[in-house]
């Protein structure tokens, strides 16, 4: 999928992705989020994740190696912090092809649910939400069961531990500590 | 007899800091309980134990200015090293002393607890983990809490030290959190030690510069560290050979 280069607002880096939530709905964002895996750095892995907004609320999301979209996409976003992260603004009309696509829509508050976002964040964003959108694609999932979800993911956590232990081997090696 | 623990989680505001002082605290009932603020570049166990004021804290320590000994303050059943939260204190601080306070605390203490950084981004922030016998995780029941304990899980392998139990903090759904908790226990190397409610009695114990079991002892939260440490076995090293082993630890100077 591929999403044409929007306008640069802000870049940082973060460590809880719920943050980007917040900002994109405090300017009311109509644009995209690219967060990247610092470790990416290090391991030198092409992994990227977007989560694309319209005013402020998330549509769709997706993430390259692994491939994955909707809340698939949003799981591997949650488990590959700290991020760089930018925050770009788009014209609406340049979103629509990722936003035609069902696999890659993702339910209003499903990315607050999956980032680790509170019910304070839930609630606003689905206040900002438009009617029909509530109204068709929330499906009611709850933030624990959402984690319930990814726990019963036994390959992406393997996954993840993985990418940890390179990264804490080569870390160790890099700041010359004693590894067992 | 010694062990070392440190308390992380890889986050912010998990309650790592919170529960250092919980876990001390109950702990403190059976054992001599040292607590330190490792997390030298962003402080605030001063703040939860009414110690802000005090010039002399692990900054001064590890500044080479001060002996251990003058950065201990007995507070709430415990010994208590606080750390500053000057930028300049954080400058001069060398992270590699830390070692060298955990083997002169270790020859007169029960049990070490290192408050630890929200982050594995640098080599000071790792170092109480490198240090610690075993680490205590602490999570909020997020899948980004969650991976983020499974990286602190991974790091402390890697540095051949110990899960002693992962916490779940801030939990705000009595449903669905023992299924959480479950699963992910068969990833996890130590026990799920407790579910510790979000609760405005933690909040409030820190607003008031107190730790909670010293705020509100009967609360439900402060009876869920209690339980917590039930499950705990604090495990018997001799006071000399640990020291030894800190003061040899084969961790290189910078
Ligand atoms: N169970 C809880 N219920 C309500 N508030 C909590 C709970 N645990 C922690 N908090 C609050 O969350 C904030 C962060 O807690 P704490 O300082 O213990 O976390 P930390 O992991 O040490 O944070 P940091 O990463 O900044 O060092 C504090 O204001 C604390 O009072
Ligand atoms: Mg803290």
């Amino acid at each position: 999928m591929n999403l044409p280069q929007g306008r640069l607002l802000r870049q940082r880096v973060l460590s809880s992705p719920e943050t980007v939530l917040t900002g994109a709905l405090d300017r009311r964002l109509t644009g995209y989020a690219r967060l990247e895996p610092q470790e990416t750095l290090l391991l030198s892995a092409d992994r990227v994740g977007v989560v694309t907004f319209v005013d402020g609320v998330p549509v769709a999301a997706y993430h390259t190696a692994p491939d994955a979209s909707g809340t698939d996409a949003l799981t591997e976003i949650a488990s590959s912090g700290p991020y760089r992260l930018g925050l770009y603004e788009l014209e609406e009309s340049a979103l629509d092809r990722i936003h035609e696509s069902e696999s890659a829509r993702v339910p209003p508050e499903m990315p607050a649910r999956v980032l680790g976002g509170d019910q304070q964040l839930i609630e606003r964003t689905r206040q900002r939400a438009p009617n029909d959108r509530l109204e068709s694609e929330s499906n009611g999932r709850d933030s624990l069961a959402a984690v319930e979800a990814f726990l019963e993911n036994e390959q992406q956590i393997e996954a993840i531990r993985d990418r940890a232990q390179s990264e804490a081997e080569s870390r160790a090696d890099e700041w010359n500590l004693p590894v067992e | 007899m010694v062990e070392v623990f440190a308390v992380a989680s890889g986050k912010g505001g998990t309650g790592k800091t919170t529960s250092t002082l919980a876990l001390g605290m109950a702990l403190a009932d059976d054992y001599d309980v040292t607590v330190i603020d490792a997390d030298t570049g962003m402080a605030n166990l001063l703040f939860h134990t009414g110690l802000s004021d005090r010039e002399t804290t692990l900054h001064e320590v590890l500044g080479g200015d001060e002996p251990v000994e003058a950065a201990i303050y007995e507070r709430f059943g415990m010994d208590v090293i606080p750390c500053g939260t000057s930028l300049s204190g954080f400058r001069e601080a060398d992270p590699a002393r830390l070692r060298e306070v955990v083997a002169t605390v270790a020859e007169q203490t029960d049990v070490i607890l290192l408050d630890s950084a929200a982050t594995l981004g640098s080599r000071s922030a790792v170092l109480p983990i490198v240090l610690a016998d075993r680490v205590v995780i602490v999570v909020q029941p997020t899948i980004p809490a969650i991976s983020d304990g499974l990286k602190v899980q991974e790091y402390a392998t890697t540095y051949g030290t110990g899960i002693a139990g992962v916490l779940f903090n801030r939990v705000t759904q009595d449903e669905g959190i023992d299924r959480v908790s479950d699963k992910a226990q068969q990833y996890f190397e130590g026990e799920i030690l407790a579910s510790i409610p979000e609760s405005e009695e933690v909040r409030e114990a820190r607003r008031a510069s107190q730790p909670l079991l010293a705020y509100a002892p009967e609360s439900e939260a402060a009876r869920s560290y209690r339980n917590a440490t039930d499950s705990l076995t604090v495990r018997d090293g001799e006071e000399g050979t640990v020291a030894d082993r800190f003061r040899n630890a084969v961790i290189p100077e910078l």
